[in-house]
């Protein structure tokens, strides 16, 4: 067992150290720099251009950057901002993540929430009226962009009927939208992954067992079929993790959200090499971890499988 | 124009717009009878405007982006600062005075100003902010300005003298609008420390800012023009510009600084519930040619092509009508300096075969024209995902391909269009970009001069660089004025780049904000006045 996770984390920790230097030299290698961002509009000389280059230690060969970065990451330095010239990095993700992770957290509730017993019924009453309407708000659910979705949603509860605001955190009722809009997805899927797994599951002997001896039926879809039929949901969930995250940009923009997906964007548009590095290097960090995680709880989920 | 902008195909707050857009609204609400039925100003309330990108930084140094500017406006001010419609107003100076030969400048300033600090404004804070600008140390993006400053003098508490190396007639626009920062807590806190908390003479002083959500500024008691209406004034980051729109629908915001989608404006500025101003940007809408190309040599060719390109249909069909046809480098908006009697280029096919076949350009076997086996083609790179200006591009290569000339069509990235605009290693691009103009002044040197650092089309003439070097060394704007029309009569000649339209620039408030100004010339300097407004 703790042989297999240090194997895990191994890999995982190669991963992240391939990402974290294809996103450094994809960097270098875009046209631009910072600087042309930061300058701007601004009638600059070249030797004005080149000294602030230097200042911010762009002058230097891609190499030398590239392994200050690295001793950096190291000693738990994520560097500076150019753009918010000179702010740390560690400082801007602070301040953003708090709004991605509560973001992340009402979505992964409410899909959960909405998405297991949706299955559950819908896996049990296969083709009745309950399970076509549950078929038919997944699929749209997974095929409409959530850029539309954001933009029908804030239509719908922010100018027509006026529930909501459109866009913004000056009170919580900002993230009701964004999380809503977020979970979408997330529901559709987990809820067809609940249905399907639940129909399969109630063919098994154990549930004709359970219901031979007597059992109530609720008894056996809840403590026999549904305790069984979570094992790949869950898994699903765990890789959905990074699914979660790239949605997070998109719903971030468009109702104005500064969090990391945000500063994610925002940051590969102005060249923000330090912030851009670190935001990848945190995501591949996060996606790794949720898949070992992933891994272990399923081993402890489910006494068949035995891993190490 | 910096990266951000162009690709946006926006213009900066250094746009300034010359034909005031008096949409019915605003015209309407002119005159005494309608001013003395206006509502009387209150206290109170928060106005908000929408930006679309972050405000990274709160220092006036960093300013250059439109959103920033919006924020730092409100809490800094400049001895001299432009106004809505142009004029450069004396505010921290109370009345400046040029020296006939251009080498000094004297500033008597207003006695009795406070920082938000409470301290006092005098002559030290002007010499300390210019001189923070002109040390190379300090690396200012904006030393530019001040590069013709030899000294500045305080002579005593409220008189600040400038001595120049050499006359430079842009000074007071470029210089003298330099936002001033207290000399004591700037040099105790340093530029670092500014930008997150900054002190400025300005209305409103800063009570809070969140760079990726909002800023929020507060009024300041002890202004020296009175404390502002307003409680609150906040700018909230939208990224999405239909997002933007909905603010303004719904009323969660009262005015968005950056664009909206064409459709928004036009559909906002009809509705009664708003008030708008559209006015025309300075950046021009053109197609630079690298004229260093053999193909593009001759000047009879760049002419052809203006008369090819049908522009007032590219304005109608790809910006709605949103555009005016540009007639040479400056805009129309540009009032102080425009000259409208120029060389015209009006659409007209038959005149620019007449001139491809005058300079020898006939036309080939595909239909292409040649001369000497060469032939009349090249590659106009656009920038990717540009939905504005890409269709623009496509309508035009129509029109060059009718009378003979391929115009092919790439896209890439607008850092690579940079590099190799100035490298001179690219053809011909299609962006918004201004030659004079920004800032109130209309000195070309960056862009028309020969060895300009963002002379995009390698444009060179000896009688341009003499105009633009006589111009800046002339301070008298009357004398000024000439010189400038005499270079929009030589570029208009000349065709240095296909100079298609200016385009409009729409700045929309929510009825409830009070006291805007019947007209502007210039909408981003609108929200220099926000304290004079209020909600009613």
């Amino acid at each position: 067992m703790w042989r297999y996770v240090a194997t895990r984390l191994l890999q995982g920790a190669a991963v992240i150290f391939l990402v974290a230097t294809a996103t450094f030299l994809i960097l270098r290698l875009t046209p631009g720099n910072p600087i042309d961002v930061l300058v701007g509009e601004a009638e600059v000389t070249p030797e004005q251009v080149a000294g602030i280059k230097q200042l911010w230690g762009l002058d230097r060969p891609w190499y030398e950057q590239y392994l200050t970065w690295l001793g950096n990451m190291a000693r738990g330095n994520f560097g500076v901002s150019v753009i918010r010239t000179g702010v740390p990095v560690g400082t801007m993700l602070a301040q953003a993540a708090p709004v991605t992770i509560t973001l992340n957290i009402a979505a992964l509730v409410a899909s959960v929430a909405i998405a297991i017993p949706v299955g559950i019924l819908a896996g049990i009453r296969r083709y009745s009226a309950l399970d076509y309407l549950g078929t038919v708000g997944a699929t749209l659910g997974v095929a409409l962009p959530s850029f539309w979705v954001s933009l029908m949603a804030i239509i719908l509860f922010a100018v027509k009927l006026r529930w909501l605001p459109p866009f913004g955190l000056h009170s919580w009722s900002g993230y009701i939208l964004p999380a809503a809009v977020l979970a979408t997805e997330q529901t559709a899927v987990l809820t067809r992954m609940m249905r399907g797994s639940v129909a399969s599951v109630l063919h098994q002997d154990y549930v004709r067992t359970g219901r031979a001896k007597g059992l109530p039926e609720a008894a056996v879809v809840l403590r026999h079929a549904v305790r069984n039929a979570l094992l790949p949901v869950i898994t699903v969930l765990g890789y959905r993790m990074a699914f979660l995250l790239s949605g997070t940009i998109i719903v971030e923009t468009v109702f104005a959200l500064p969090g990391i997906g945000r500063l994610l964007t925002d940051s590969v548009y102005h060249l923000d090499y330090q912030v851009v590095q670190a935001i990848a290097l945190l995501l591949a960090v996060i996606v790794v971890v949720a898949n070992i995680a992933t891994d272990l709880v399923y081993a402890l989920v489910d006494p068949r499988i035995r891993i190490g | 124009m910096g990266h951000r902008r162009m690709a946006e195909g926006g213009t900066t707050r250094r746009e300034f717009l010359a034909r005031a857009a008096l949409m019915a609204l605003s015209a309407s609400s002119v005159g005494p009878a309608r001013a003395a039925a206006a509502q009387a100003p209150r206290r109170g309330g928060t106005m908000v405007v929408t930006g679309h990108q972050e405000i990274s930084s709160l220092s006036p140094d960093d300013a250059g982006p439109t959103v920033h500017w919006t924020a730092v406006t409100q809490i800094h001010n400049a001895l001299l600062e432009l106004d809505e419609n142009y004029a450069l107003v004396p505010t921290l100076a109370q009345s400046y005075t040029a020296s006939p030969d251009g080498l000094s400048y004297t500033f008597k300033l207003r006695r009795g100003v406070k920082f938000h600090d409470g301290t006092e404004f005098t002559a030290e804070d002007v010499k300390y902010t210019y001189e923070w600008y002109m040390n190379p140390a300090n690396h200012a993006i904006n030393a530019n300005n001040f590069k013709d400053v030899d000294a500045v003098q305080a002579v005593d508490r409220y008189t600040v003298r400038v001595r120049m190396k050499q006359p430079n007639a842009a000074f007071p626009a470029k210089g003298a609008s330099t936002f001033i920062v207290p000399a004591a807590y700037h040099s105790r806190v340093g530029e670092k420390g500014y930008k997150s908390a900054p002190i400025g003479t300005g209305a409103f002083r800063l009570k809070e800012w969140k760079p990726a959500e909002h800023t929020l500024v507060q009024a300041f008691d002890q202004h020296f023009r009175g404390r502002p209406y307003l409680d609150f004034f906040r700018v909230d980051i939208v990224p999405e510009a239909s997002v933007r729109a909905i603010g303004l629908q719904t009323g969660t915001s009262d005015s968005a600084v950056w664009p909206l989608l064409v459709e928004d404006n036009l559909r906002l500025a009809k509705d009664p519930n708003f008030t708008t101003f559209v006015t025309v940007t300075t950046g021009v809408n053109h197609f630079p040619i690298n004229n260093k190309r053999p193909i593009f040599a001759d000047k009879r060719v760049r002419q052809a092509m203006m008369h090819a390109i049908n522009r007032q249909r590219l304005i109608d069909d790809i910006f709605k009508g949103t555009a005016v046809i540009a007639t040479s480098h400056l805009s129309p908006a540009f009032k102080t300096y425009y000259e409208p009697n120029v060389t015209k280029y009006p659409y007209d096919p038959a005149k620019a075969r007449a001139l491809l076949d005058e300079a020898g350009w006939k036309p080939g076997s595909d239909g292409v024209r040649e001369k000497d086996g060469v032939r009349l083609s090249f590659t106009c790179v656009t920038i990717t995902g540009d939905q504005a200006r890409r269709p623009e591009a496509e309508v035009a290569q129509q029109d060059l391909k009718a009378v003979g000339i391929e115009m092919k069509l790439a896209e890439a990235p607008v850092a690579t269009i940079t590099e190799k605009m100035h490298k001179g290693e690219m053809d011909a691009s299609l962006f918004n970009w201004t030659y004079g103009g920004g800032g109130g002044d209309p000195d070309p040197s960056v862009t028309l001069r020969s060895n300009g650092g963002n002379n995009w089309s390698h444009y060179e003439n000896p009688k341009v660089d003499s105009l633009i070097d006589a111009g800046l060394r002339e301070p008298d704007p009357k004398k000024r004025r000439p010189i400038y029309s005499e270079i929009q009569k030589i570029v208009a000649e000349d065709v240095p780049f296909l100079y298609i339209m200016y385009w409009n620039w729409y700045t929309i408030f929510t009825k409830r904000i009070k006291g805007l100004p019947k007209s502007a010339f210039n909408g981003p300097q609108l929200y220099r006045k926000a304290y004079q407004w209020w909600i009613g």
